[in-house]
């Protein structure tokens, strides 16, 4: 059994840990919180749904045109619905406001959209369900690669991030936008950018998460408050935070599935993240703003 | 080289400068001496293009026109902040903040010309290039911020209260630094409460008193006239 819990934590943890480093790198750069982040998500499993189920191409190949493509429609959100608000904000803190009203409208609105299409009915496909055995318990195969494809991921985006220019300049302006814009970095152009990578990211946590796991049109709310949980856990926009915190949370709704009451996941994490915001408010690994 | 007139900057109802006008020649250290609250960094936050500034002004360097520009253009048009408060990039090593500052194509080609020049200014830099900015000292995270500036391979540095919170020891270590960056043809303007040890330095200042530039001269006429020695000087 422990061996079988740690394999689906380890699995889901992977998305999990994938799904919040887009978010953080959306609301680490842009300051702007994203509410239909998870939308982006389920948006992406229902275009490889439909796709898989006409052209019969594999879900993993098929993210060639869906990352692109929730890159720019990320990218346009940015562009046409937050710049307008960024521009007119008159304190942070009336921003983060503001953005929260208007995401929360698009949540409503992109959900509305997959409604219409899809129905709220449960949807899920068959793709490399095929049982792997791992030392003494047995995993399915898409599980697995689910699980090594945000590795990959995750790995690719920090070095992305730490290693190039454009990174660097991420990360200064989600450290200082003021600093940044000193140094001729033109912030909006950081802040699109930021969430075309979120976007493609939460993308391609919604392709991995459509080969193994049932979901609705509805269900993208859940995705957001998990990423979110995870990335103020961590520390907005601490990029390695968000992957251990949310590797950790994986394990943690496992472990308390297997060995408590799969009826408590919910109510352990909650439980933690409010212990953390509690014991550290500023996240695990994030530092006190000065 | 850089020209400023009409520029005014309003905070709601506030008129916080009106019409402000000042010039800096090549290679010239410029000093704005005024008190807390007297509109000296709304100034130089509006010619930076980090406040909106009433229409009408005119803010030119080298006759390419700043005003209206953002603030990300103006630096690559060649004028450079150290702001208030520095706005470091504080989880960030010392070594990643100076590179950042050459972030602009312009200045990419110069990065390690232009870091050596650093270096020159502020040897003390060079031993901490891995050292996480946010945890030094004031003094060295303002050693940091103007080489940061110093990267953007600027015509013209402006510099907000550099001295703020710093020891008068550190003051005058970080003032005699400020000709060394002039005589590259760096021009300087900075505001400063600190008069005695800026107009040292200074080849010309400006008065500003509440939103209005009341008096200007070089900088032994100001150290020599009575209203600056009585408002200033504290003599």
């Amino acid at each position: 059994m422990f061996l079988y819990a740690l394999l689906s934590g380890l699995t889901l943890g992977g998305v999990y840990a994938l799904v919040a480093l887009g978010l953080t790198i959306q609301y680490g750069v842009s300051r702007t919180l994203n509410l239909g982040y998870g939308e982006f998500l389920i948006g992406a499993a229902f275009a490889v749904f439909v796709m898989f189920g006409t052209f019969g191409i594999s879900p993993y190949l098929l993210a060639i045109v869906v990352l692109p493509g929730a890159f720019a429609l990320s990218w346009l959100v940015y562009r046409v619905m937050l710049m307008p608000i960024v521009r007119r904000a008159r304190s942070p803190m009336a921003l983060e406001i503001d953005s929260l009203l208007l995401t929360f409208g698009l949540l409503f609105a992109i959900m509305g959209i997959m409604l219409l299409m899809f129905g709220s009915n449960y949807t899920n496909y068959s793709y490399l369900s095929v049982p792997v055995r791992v030392m003494d318990a047995t995993v399915a195969l898409n599980r697995l690669i689910s699980f090594g494809v945000a590795v990959v991921v995750g790995i690719i985006a920090y070095i992305l991030l730490m290693h190039t220019r454009t990174g660097m300049a991420l990360r200064a302006v989600s450290v200082d936008p003021v600093g940044a814009r000193l140094v001729g970095i033109d912030v909006n152009w950081a802040a699109g950018l930021a969430f075309g990578l979120g976007g493609a990211i939460a993308a391609m946590g919604g392709i991995l998460i459509s080969t193994y796991m049932t979901f609705t049109a509805e269900m993208g709310v859940i995705f957001t408050m998990k990423a979110l949980i995870v990335v103020i856990m961590a520390g907005v926009g601490h990029v390695v935070g968000a992957l251990v915190a949310g590797l950790v949370l994986g394990l943690i709704e496992a472990f308390v599935a297997a060995y408590l009451d799969p009826g408590l996941t919910v109510a352990v994490i909650y439980a933690v993240f409010l212990l953390t915001l509690i014991i550290r408010p500023q996240g695990i690994f994030g530092r006190v703003a000065r | 080289m850089l020209e400023v007139s009409n520029l005014s900057v309003r905070y709601g109802r506030h008129l916080a400068l009106e019409n402000a006008a000042l010039n800096v020649a090549k290679g010239e250290i410029v000093v704005v001496l005024g008190s807390n609250g007297a509109g000296k960094s709304t100034l130089i936050k509006g010619m930076a293009g980090l406040v909106r500034t009433e229409p009408g002004a005119k803010i030119t360097l080298e006759g390419t026109s700043l005003h209206k520009m953002p603030a990300h253009r103006i630096v690559d048009a060649g004028l450079a902040l150290v702001p208030e408060g520095r706005h470091l990039f504080s989880t960030l090593t010392v070594n990643e903040n100076l590179m950042l500052g050459a972030f602009l194509p312009r200045t990419r080609a110069r990065a390690e010309e232009s870091m050596e020049r650093v270096f020159a200014v502020f040897p003390k830099l060079k031993q901490r290039l891995t050292q996480i900015a946010g945890t030094m000292s004031g003094g060295e995270q303002q050693m940091v911020a103007i080489g940061r500036a110093m990267m953007t391979c600027p015509r013209l540095l402006l510099l907000d209260e550099p001295s703020l919170g710093l020891s008068p020891l550190l003051t005058s270590e970080l003032f005699r630094a400020l000709p060394s960056i002039a005589t590259t043809g760096t021009s300087v303007l900075l505001v400063e409460q600190n008069s005695h040890q800026s107009l040292a330095i200074a080849d010309r200042g400006y008065l500003i008193e509440k939103g209005t530039i009341t008096g200007e001269g070089t900088a032994q006429e100001l150290l020599a006239s009575e209203e600056v020695q009585k408002a200033y000087l504290g003599m």
